[in-house]
């Protein structure tokens, strides 16, 4: 328990820092949300007023106070792009992004994992040299190229699924889910490659202990050794760097998102970076960058959870 | 050194030369007018004699525009994973071998930049500084930074607890001399494993940034930027896609093989 509860103060510290380096980030360069409402052209007097009211004459630490303040207390501001309330215009797009972020993670997995078992089998024959060779290339052509790719033959050419857009899954589920395939493919084809170089190491590291050799030569049926014995002690290590994989999907899904037209968090993030509306790119970094770190203990609790030699120790 | 001589690392380190010479060379086989040079009448043509990988939506030849793709490329990645090795093996070491509060304090840090996405967080010091060459390779260096000091802070505290470094400590050695004499080379071929493979990294992550229009600018020519304006062509000129894709694919497979091999003979944690 005690463990947990150092957890959390530790993430209340890591969301003070996360909250520290997005401000720091995006205010590199002085503010200029003032010219951004009013444009360019706009009048001295009328841009030196706006920064007034706005709070931008202040010193940073004062707006960084005012910016914490505000999201402690549901207070997010207003987009100045979209020109609505940040809040409720995040958590529709974060929905948006939870639906391939979870497809990708779970079309990966199902992949990678029997994929990469099948290699770690067969390790130094024809079928593990043909699987290494499918991952490698596949962590080394950049995912908006697949997605491309896809666009090309499964939208363009054979005219199965929508080229782009985003249906909300709440209105029409199965347009939902037929505008959010092809992204997911995209971006998890790149992780279904590294996960199956990750289960293949392990898997093989595995495989060559004694506890396996025991089991094989009590005469269990080798389907029990591998898919009991071996993959049961390999998936922990295999969980973790999917989640860790996490935080690079949420990087991923600014391209796919993009080049998809899908409006989730990836595009809105883009949008407002395009854009330079600064209480936008501010919160929705900050809201990725907790989502990732969030994800990152979760997935240390269910490790926690699964192998009980780590609750000893702790 | 023999296991280093596999047909994959030689195949590895083979493309990765060529791709480098291309690069380095690009400007010097290439006349300036060739690659620039539109010729609206030549618009998408698909690959020939005259233009071996065809021409783009200007009327410009595909070939050329790789080869000078391969030198802005190569560049930002390179620089961007020099400026990460410059911050990141300092930072890695100092918090591996002295430990503490240093220790505590440096790497709580580094845990909560890896909270941010790489990509995100190039794109928004790219867009907030705005899209250049160099602001690519700032960008990108700086969100390679806490990713390589984990990794090298973690070997320099592997090193510190062994039996010669505590050897040398009890002979009086200070804590700067040990650090150079002792750390730093032991350090040194997990750094050489993990910026090869960054560089892979790098160059997905600048054709990222430059397929949004955040990285490198039009005119210059950049593999991202290639497959951006593909896009709008996909279906009369699939090649003004499938070349600059190939390009990245190919150097970055080369790298990641190359990166392997290392891996397996460099890496002490790769060993069994």
């Amino acid at each position: 328990m005690s463990y947990i509860l150092r957890r959390l103060l530790s993430i209340a510290l890591t969301l003070v820092l996360i909250s520290m380096i997005t401000f720091g980030v995006t205010n590199i360069l002085p503010g200029d949300v003032a010219m951004m409402v009013l444009g360019t052209q706009s009048n001295p007097t009328a841009l030196a007023g706006l920064r007034q009211t706005l709070g931008l004459n202040d010193p940073l630490a004062l707006q960084y106070w005012r910016w914490v303040v505000g999201m402690l207390t549901g207070h997010f501001g207003n987009s100045l792009m979209f020109k609505v309330p940040i809040g409720p215009l995040l958590l529709q797009k974060m929905t948006a992004s939870a639906l391939i972020v979870v497809m990708s993670m779970a079309l990966a997995l199902a992949c990678a994992i029997p994929l990469g078992v099948w290699s770690a089998v067969h390790r130094n024959r024809w079928q593990d040299s043909t699987a290494a060779s499918a991952a490698l290339l596949g962590i080394s052509l950049p995912d908006f190229f697949w997605g491309i790719v896809m666009i090309l033959i499964f939208a363009r050419t054979l005219g199965w699924l929508p080229s782009s857009g985003f249906t909300d899954p709440s209105v029409n589920f199965i347009a939902a889910l037929q505008h959010a395939l092809l992204p997911a493919c995209a971006l998890g084809l790149g992780l279904m490659a590294h996960l199956t170089r990750i289960t293949r190491s392990t898997m093989t590291g595995i495989l060559n202990q004694e506890f396996i050799r025991v089991a094989r030569a009590k005469g269990l049926d080798e389907r029990t050794v591998i898919w009991r014995y071996a993959l049961a002690n390999a998936i922990g290590p295999v969980m973790t760097v999917a989640g860790l994989q996490v935080g690079y999907l949420f990087g991923s899904i600014i391209v796919i998102e993009s080049l998809f037209n899908y409006t989730g968090m990836g595009w809105v993030t883009y949008q407002a970076l395009l854009n330079r509306d600064i209480p936008l790119i501010e919160t929705s970094v900050f809201v990725i960058a907790t989502v990732v770190m969030l994800v990152n203990f979760l997935v240390d609790l269910l490790y926690l959870a699964v192998d009980p030699r780590l609750r000893q120790s702790r | 050194m023999r296991r280093f001589l596999t047909p994959k690392s030689l195949i590895g380190l083979g493309i990765v030369v060529i791709m480098v010479t291309i690069a380095v060379a690009a400007p010097f086989v290439i006349p300036a007018s060739f690659a620039t040079r539109m010729q609206l009448a030549m618009r998408l043509q698909p690959p020939s004699a005259a233009h071996w990988f065809g021409t783009d939506q200007l009327g410009r030849d595909l070939f050329y525009r790789v080869m000078l793709g391969a030198r802005t490329s190569l560049t930002i990645a390179g620089a961007a994973v020099g400026i990460s090795v410059t911050f990141g093996l300092p930072l890695g070491i100092i918090s591996g071998y002295f430990g503490g509060w240093t220790d505590i304090v440096l790497m709580r840090l580094v845990d909560t930049l890896l909270s941010f996405p790489a990509l995100l967080l190039a794109l928004t010091i790219s867009a907030m500084l705005g899209p250049s060459v160099p602001n690519t390779i700032i960008s990108i260096g700086v969100a390679f930074t806490p990713f390589l000091a984990r990794i090298i802070r973690g070997e320099a505290l592997r090193v510190a607890q062994m039996p010669y470094v505590e050897a040398a400590q009890a002979t009086g050695t200070s804590g700067f001399a040990m650090i150079i004499r002792h750390v730093l080379p032991n350090v040194l071929p997990l750094v050489i494993v993990q910026g090869t493979i960054s560089l892979a990294f790098a160059i997905l992550a600048e054709a990222g940034l430059s397929f949004l229009g955040l990285g490198t600018q039009p005119p210059q020519s950049s593999w991202g930027l290639m497959i951006q304006t593909s896009r709008d062509f996909l279906d009369v000129a699939p090649w003004t896609a499938l070349v600059p894709g190939a390009a990245v694919a190919l150097t970055v497979l080369a790298l990641n093989m190359f990166g392997d091999v290392l891996r397996d003979v460099l890496d002490p944690r790769a060993q069994r």
